[in-house]
């Protein structure tokens, strides 16, 4: 029997190389600390600002709720109409985001082009827009003040310019609801004897129902927050965005504080409604 | 009845072109072709839910090209069965059903009594796919459209569900199109088979008669011919009088010299002189140690290369002169031959078992 061969040397590459080792550990340890210092500080520059004004005129803002007419006024206001506003959205716009979805027409590309627009372009000029198609000397403005429909300064007006920037959010969330769905759960309801709009209503529907919900309430969201567009086309009644701010140019930062706070609590509400919807999604069906 | 009169139809890039072919009343046709053949959009084409851009879709001795499809009085059971996950298994059965007690009776058929209050996202792949068909079933449906239906379901399940659906096309006597993979299932079931590639009908016929005359050398491979050889075909029915045209003056097969590498073959068929290819499938080919006399016009010497055992067949490969053959024999009969690789052998052939196309 021969006597076992020596073993081949390790190729360069594959010897560990102690000192080379101890180099990379280091290097890994260094990116660490410099990702975690830039991400706190990035969630700092987010969040500070917020904390700071919630912590400094929450519990004013709480107690002006309950004393301050006015607050009180502005906040129902802007609550009514972003709500108004999302209603009518989800109405007229859930056709188009359906369409967009499904459907495969000459210049659907240039549609969502052109409706998501209104999120790119700096929201007083979506006011000053709104005011070229719908103010009083306009043809359309004149018209519907002759039927008693008034949209500067009015409540209309406000829920005009809130349609108007946060409606592009619905249909884009909506249209991401609707391809979740496969088109051929329509198709086979629609091999069983549906109608379009029944396989809509009973298919379609009932499995991008959260989708949609979601859609609605970021749209509501963007509703309450609007305020370029509406000081443009909607300075009274003032809803509370606007509130704040002319509290902050005609009292100072101390006055507009209590508003600016309650507008970010109210903020939290559909940012919750959001949580809580996809952790449901998450959960498994309790039904057997 | 089903019949097609060049439908063509678009998803995507993907184009189906010029489908022509009958699945008369009752009987149960086969669609089979390769991945991305343009199966499914065959289906969907004749379910309505894919639009035809050109062509005409007969259901019934009706024209029904552009009836939406709730009122083509059909079902369709997909590969996946897109049940609808926000509804039970019971819900799901009597989504299109004609009444609760068709809903129940297909319950108990398929043996989904007891899941019936379930929500359909925690049954298995086999079960969700016995709700498909059950939920298909209780429309009553005049054609039912299938499409890969047993692929998700495991052996045994998959002979059960089959002998059940068997029982209930017997029963009611519907119209069936069925797109498999798979071979059996196809020889097993079919009155009438079709074979896609590419968006193309390649071929209609009895599904015997494709694996036994396959319109090209691509349904032959595709149909798992083993033995598929180019060459050239000479008709020689001058030099051989004791061949005898048909009867049928119209469908005079001709005996021909079929030519390919240094081996030449002797065939019968209505061919055009010159280049074509040859099908001999395994299951014709017998085996032998010694030459034989007998009416067989191929018998060739060659020598075992190869022996791939899988049960009860073995396949044997020969290299006949160069000319790979492959020969399925029992594996008992492959033992009692002693074949190994290197033995020599003599394959034995009727002229009847080579297609020439």
């Amino acid at each position: 029997m021969s006597a076992p061969s020596q073993l081949p040397p390790l190729p360069a590459d594959l010897t560990l190389d102690r000192p080379r080792a101890r180099a990379a550990a280091r290097g890994e340890g260094v990116l660490s600390i410099v990702v975690a210092l830039a991400a706190s500080l990035f969630l700092l520059f987010l969040v500070a600002p917020l904390v700071g004004l919630v912590g400094g005129g929450g519990a004013a803002g709480l107690r002006q709720l309950v004393s301050d007419d006015e607050l009180q006024f502005s906040l129902l206001l802007t609550i009514g109409t972003a709500t108004l506003a999302t209603l009518l959205g989800i109405m007229g716009a859930t056709p188009v985001a359906y369409a967009l979805a499904r459907g495969r027409f000459r210049g659907r590309s240039f549609l969502a082009a052109m409706i998501d627009l209104p999120l790119l372009i700096p929201h007083p000029v979506a006011g000053i827009a709104l005011l070229l198609v719908l103010g009083r000397n306009t043809p359309l403005g004149s018209a519907l003040w002759a039927m008693g429909m008034q949209i500067t300064g009015s409540v209309t007006g406000i829920v005009c310019a809130m349609l108007f920037v946060s409606a592009p959010l619905y249909v884009s969330a909506a249209r991401e609801a609707f391809d979740r769905v496969d088109p051929r759960f329509e198709g086979v309801a629609r091999t069983l004897g549906d109608s379009a709009w029944q396989a809509m209503r009973r298919v379609t529907l009932p499995l991008a129902w959260r989708g949609l919900l979601a859609a609605a309430i970021v749209m509501w969201a963007r509703a309450v927050s609007e305020f370029g567009a509406i000081v443009i086309l909607v300075y009274h009644p003032r809803v509370a965005s606007v509130l704040s701010y002319e509290r902050f140019t005609a009292f100072g930062l101390r006055e507009a504080l209590p508003v600016a706070a309650v507008l970010v609590l109210l903020a939290l509400v559909p940012l919750v409604a959001l949580r809580a919807l996809r952790g449901d999604e998450r959960l498994p069906s309790r039904r057997r | 009845m089903i019949s097609l009169d060049n439908v063509s139809a678009q998803v995507g890039d993907f184009r189906l072109e010029d489908i022509s072919f009958t699945v008369p009343q009752g009987s149960y046709g086969i669609v089979i072709g390769p991945t991305g053949a343009g199966k499914t959009t065959l289906v969907e084409a004749i379910a309505g839910v894919v639009p035809t851009t050109k062509g005409r879709v007969m259901l019934g001795g009706t024209d029904l090209t552009h009836a939406p499809p709730e009122q083509r009085r059909l079902s369709l059971v997909y590969q996946h069965a897109y049940l609808f996950p926000h509804l039970t298994v019971r819900e799901n059965v009597g989504y299109g059903s004609t009444s609760s007690r068709v809903t129940v009776e297909m319950l108990e058929r398929f043996g989904l009594g007891e899941v019936a209050g379930r929500d359909v996202r925690v049954l298995s792949g086999g079960e969700r796919q016995l709700v498909a068909i059950a939920r298909a079933l209780a429309r009553r449906p005049e054609v039912l459209l299938l499409d890969e239906p047993f692929a998700a379901l495991d052996p045994r399940r998959r002979v059960t569900v089959r002998r059940e659906l068997r029982t209930i096309y017997f029963e009611r006597r519907f119209t069936a199109l069925q797109v498999t993979h798979d071979f059996h299932e196809a020889g097993l079931l079919g009155d009438v088979g079709v074979v896609l590639d590419r968006g193309r009908l390649l071929q209609v016929a009895k599904p015997e008669e494709l694996f036994r005359k396959p319109a090209s050398p691509m349904v032959a491979d595709f149909l798992g011919a083993e033995n598929v050889f180019a060459g050239t075909v000479q008709p020689i029915r001058d030099a051989v009088p004791d061949w005898v045209p048909s009867a049928d003056a119209e469908d005079v097969e001709h005996a021909v010299a079929f030519t390919t590498g240094g081996v030449t073959l002797y065939a019968l068929g209505h061919v055009i002189p010159g280049n074509a290819h040859a099908v001999i499938r395994s299951d014709d080919i017998s085996l032998s140690r010694v030459a034989g006399a007998s009416s067989v016009r191929n018998q060739f010497r060659g020598i075992v290369t190869e022996l791939a055992p899988a049960g009860a067949i073995t396949r044997v490969s020969i290299d006949v002169g160069g000319l790979p053959l492959v020969a399925a024999v029992t594996t008992r009969s492959a033992r009692e031959l002693q074949l190994a690789p290197g033995v020599e052998v003599f394959a034995a052939f009727k002229a009847t078992a080579v297609h020439i196309c």
